[in-house]
């Protein structure tokens, strides 16, 4: 029974951490843009900026 | 029955050295991955965290100045240590000292547990929002705090030891260096440490928490301003939504900060939801195995408690941040739960914990050790997949940078100039300096000059101003305003200000002073004429002398109260050995 169930185990968890690692990858790289001031040479001195 | 340890699940969980110091060591790499490129040589700076070559021990660093003692005592001390480690090198042992801290002691909230439950349990207390999040947004004093929440509970769980711990003074001292920390520490002590039964402990475990909190304390009730905040603050500061999560969401897994600028971008994607939604599977796999009766979990209630206070702040200041504004603006003090998700970090133990006990469960199940090593470490990795971004410096948000030679340069001027206290100018908070790469951060030259600096403690978010608390900022205000540079600069003096600090910023012009320029430059110097600055009054130097006083006895008080009970160990021992030699 173990001999079946450790490969099945290894390559659900395989699976996950790939899945996972996509999904992080994927959003971090699509999220919002960064809020960029309108003007790079005068930026605004703000202490931050709240979500919509 | 349940069982405080459970079975721990093959080979992994063996006692031994290297079990042991694994979430050690698991956690330093973590938190030298989050760190990253701030590693390097420089400082970190990044919204509130400043960090200068030479912070001297001045008036407002020890909460004798004008504005609301934010950064008492964690710059009074900066201010001490950076005379023995280079500033440069403690900034980096701070930082990497409390992520690493946060996770073995995460570790040892779950010692009873296997080692993959223990490493998982690492992984979360680090590479989290809230670690990466205030982190980013520099509040270094709140992440040491975080650092050794689990560390007071682990001193105070234990219900078989009546006596405080000789070492909790220190821990209750470390996690206090600023009103936030000091605040959450202070929770976590009292939810874990008090014993109905014995009104002695409870009483000097208070006793060793005001000791420890008394600067910023007594600063807030002696000083110049009313200690009340803008009620606007809390609409801004309150607990907002990242992505995907709402506002309550994100705070159930530890994010939810204000500031949209500090958020990872990967918690707004479908990544945060699923991070969110697996850890609360998780930690209700935990709680349902725990009110079973399947597994005992030392001081629950306590975890409890500092989660709902952690959490449910969070999401009171999503939900009425009216309330909290109101509360801000009538209350002195009141302004220090504003800022919605800054206590969250009391939710993180109990979490942690839950977390770790779903783990063991799991990995019971699973038929060979080598399968459980294998899920456990994947288990430890997940939090990692889902947020990759908080690697490497957050993603590059954070990195190490030298000062140009102007700041060093205009320290000298001013080192130079007449007795009296500096002003920089353009008159607002922030800055976001081409050498830091455009990074905002609270205008070093506050903490860089050898004097008082008084800045504008005004906010701006979004546009929106957040009026500021000094009322000695706010007469600078009204100089600036005159309509000649004599008049301005005549103002100015009479608010005690005998130089300024001149930094041309696009966009933001400084108005003319009548005085002599003694730097060009970068950062030019104008120094004023000497200038009486305003004594704090007897009864306040007294009330903070009496406070550093309190403060100072905490970590004589830990190594007196060690040596005692050392000495009083070695008697015991002594007449032990002599009963047992006697025929």
């Amino acid at each position: 029974m173990g001999t079946v169930v450790a490969p099945l185990v290894s390559i659900v968890a395989g699976a996950v951490l790939g899945v996972t690692t996509l999904m992080g990858v994927i959003s971090s790289q699509t999220g919002a843009p960064d809020q960029s001031p309108a003007n790079a040479e005068a930026p605004a001195l703000e202490y931050g900026t709240v979500s919509e | 029955m349940p069982t405080r340890s459970t079975a721990a699940p093959g080979t992994v969980s063996s006692r031994g050295r290297l079990p042991a110091l694994l979430p050690t060591a698991w956690s330093l790499l973590l938190a030298a991955l989050v760190l990253g490129p701030a590693l390097g040589w420089g400082y970190v700076l990044s919204y509130d965290m400043v960090w200068v070559p030479r912070l001297d021990l001045r008036a407002d660093t020890l909460g004798l100045g004008s504005a609301l003692p934010r950064a008492v005592p964690s710059d009074a001390v900066v201010a001490v240590l950076d005379d023995v480690v280079p500033a440069v090198l403690l900034q980096k042992l701070v930082l990497l000292g409390a992520l690493t801290v946060a996770g073995a002691g995460a570790a040892a909230l779950v010692h009873e547990r296997s080692v993959p439950a223990r490493l998982v349990a690492a992984t979360l207390a680090v590479w989290n929002p809230f670690v990466v999040e205030r982190l980013v947004i520099g509040h270094w004093p709140l992440l040491v705090g975080y650092a050794v929440l689990p560390w007071v509970v682990v001193a105070l769980r234990d219900r078989e030891r009546p006596r405080l711990p000789s070492y909790l003074p220190l821990l209750l001292l470390l996690g206090s260096l600023s009103a936030s920390a000091g605040l959450a520490t202070a929770v976590a002590a009292l939810a874990v440490g008090v014993r109905r039964s014995d009104a002695r402990r409870t009483l000097v475990l208070l006793a060793w928490l005001a000791a420890a909190n008394a600067p910023w304390v007594v600063a807030g009730l002696v000083q110049a301003s009313t200690a009340t905040s803008d009620p606007a603050g809390a609409e801004l500061f309150a607990t907002a939504g990242e992505g995907l999560l709402t506002g309550p969401s994100a705070a159930l897994s530890f994010g939810g900060i204000w500031n949209a600028e500090v958020v990872p971008t990967s918690r707004t994607g479908w990544a945060g939801l699923a991070m969110t939604v697996l850890l609360l599977a998780a930690a209700a796999v935990g709680l349902l195995r725990v009110l079973r009766g399947r597994v005992h979990v030392d001081a629950l209630g306590g975890l409890v408690v500092c989660w709902g206070v952690g959490t449910g702040l969070a999401v009171l200041s999503w939900a009425a941040p009216g309330a909290l504004g109101r509360l801000a603006a009538d209350v002195p003090g009141g302004g220090l739960v504003r800022d919605g998700s800054r206590l969250l970090g009391l939710a993180v133990p109990l979490v942690v914990v839950l977390v770790a006990v779903a783990v063991d469960a799991l990995l019971e199940r699973l038929p060979d050790p080598a399968t459980r090593v294998l899920v456990g470490g994947v288990l430890a990795l997940l939090p990692l997949s889902l947020m990759p971004d908080a690697a490497w410096g957050v993603a590059g948000r954070l990195d190490a940078v030298a000062y140009p030679v102007a700041y060093d340069d205009a320290r000298e001027a001013v080192s130079r100039a007449p007795a009296g206290d500096a002003v920089s100018l353009p008159f607002v908070s922030y800055r976001a300096p081409v050498w830091n790469d455009s990074r905002r951060v609270l205008d070093p030259l506050g903490r860089y000059l050898d004097r008082p600096v008084v800045v504008n403690d005004e906010l701006v978010v979004s546009g929106t101003r957040i009026a500021g608390e000094d009322p000695r900022a706010a007469r600078v205000v009204t100089a600036l305003d005159a309509p000649s540079p004599g008049e301005r600069s005549a103002l100015l003096r009479e608010e005690g200000i005998s130089v300024v600090v001149v930094e041309q910023i696009e966009g933001y012009p400084v108005p003319a002073l009548e005085g002599t320029a003694t730097l060009d430059g970068d950062l030019a110097v104008i120094e004023l004429g000497a200038a009486d600055t305003p004594r704090p009054s007897p009864t306040r130097r007294a009330a903070m002398a009496a406070a550093w006083l309190a403060w100072l006895l905490v970590p004589a008080g830990a190594v007196a109260l060690g040596l005692r009970r050392r000495r009083q160990a070695r008697r015991r021992t002594l007449g032990d050995t002599r009963r047992c030699a006697r025929p």
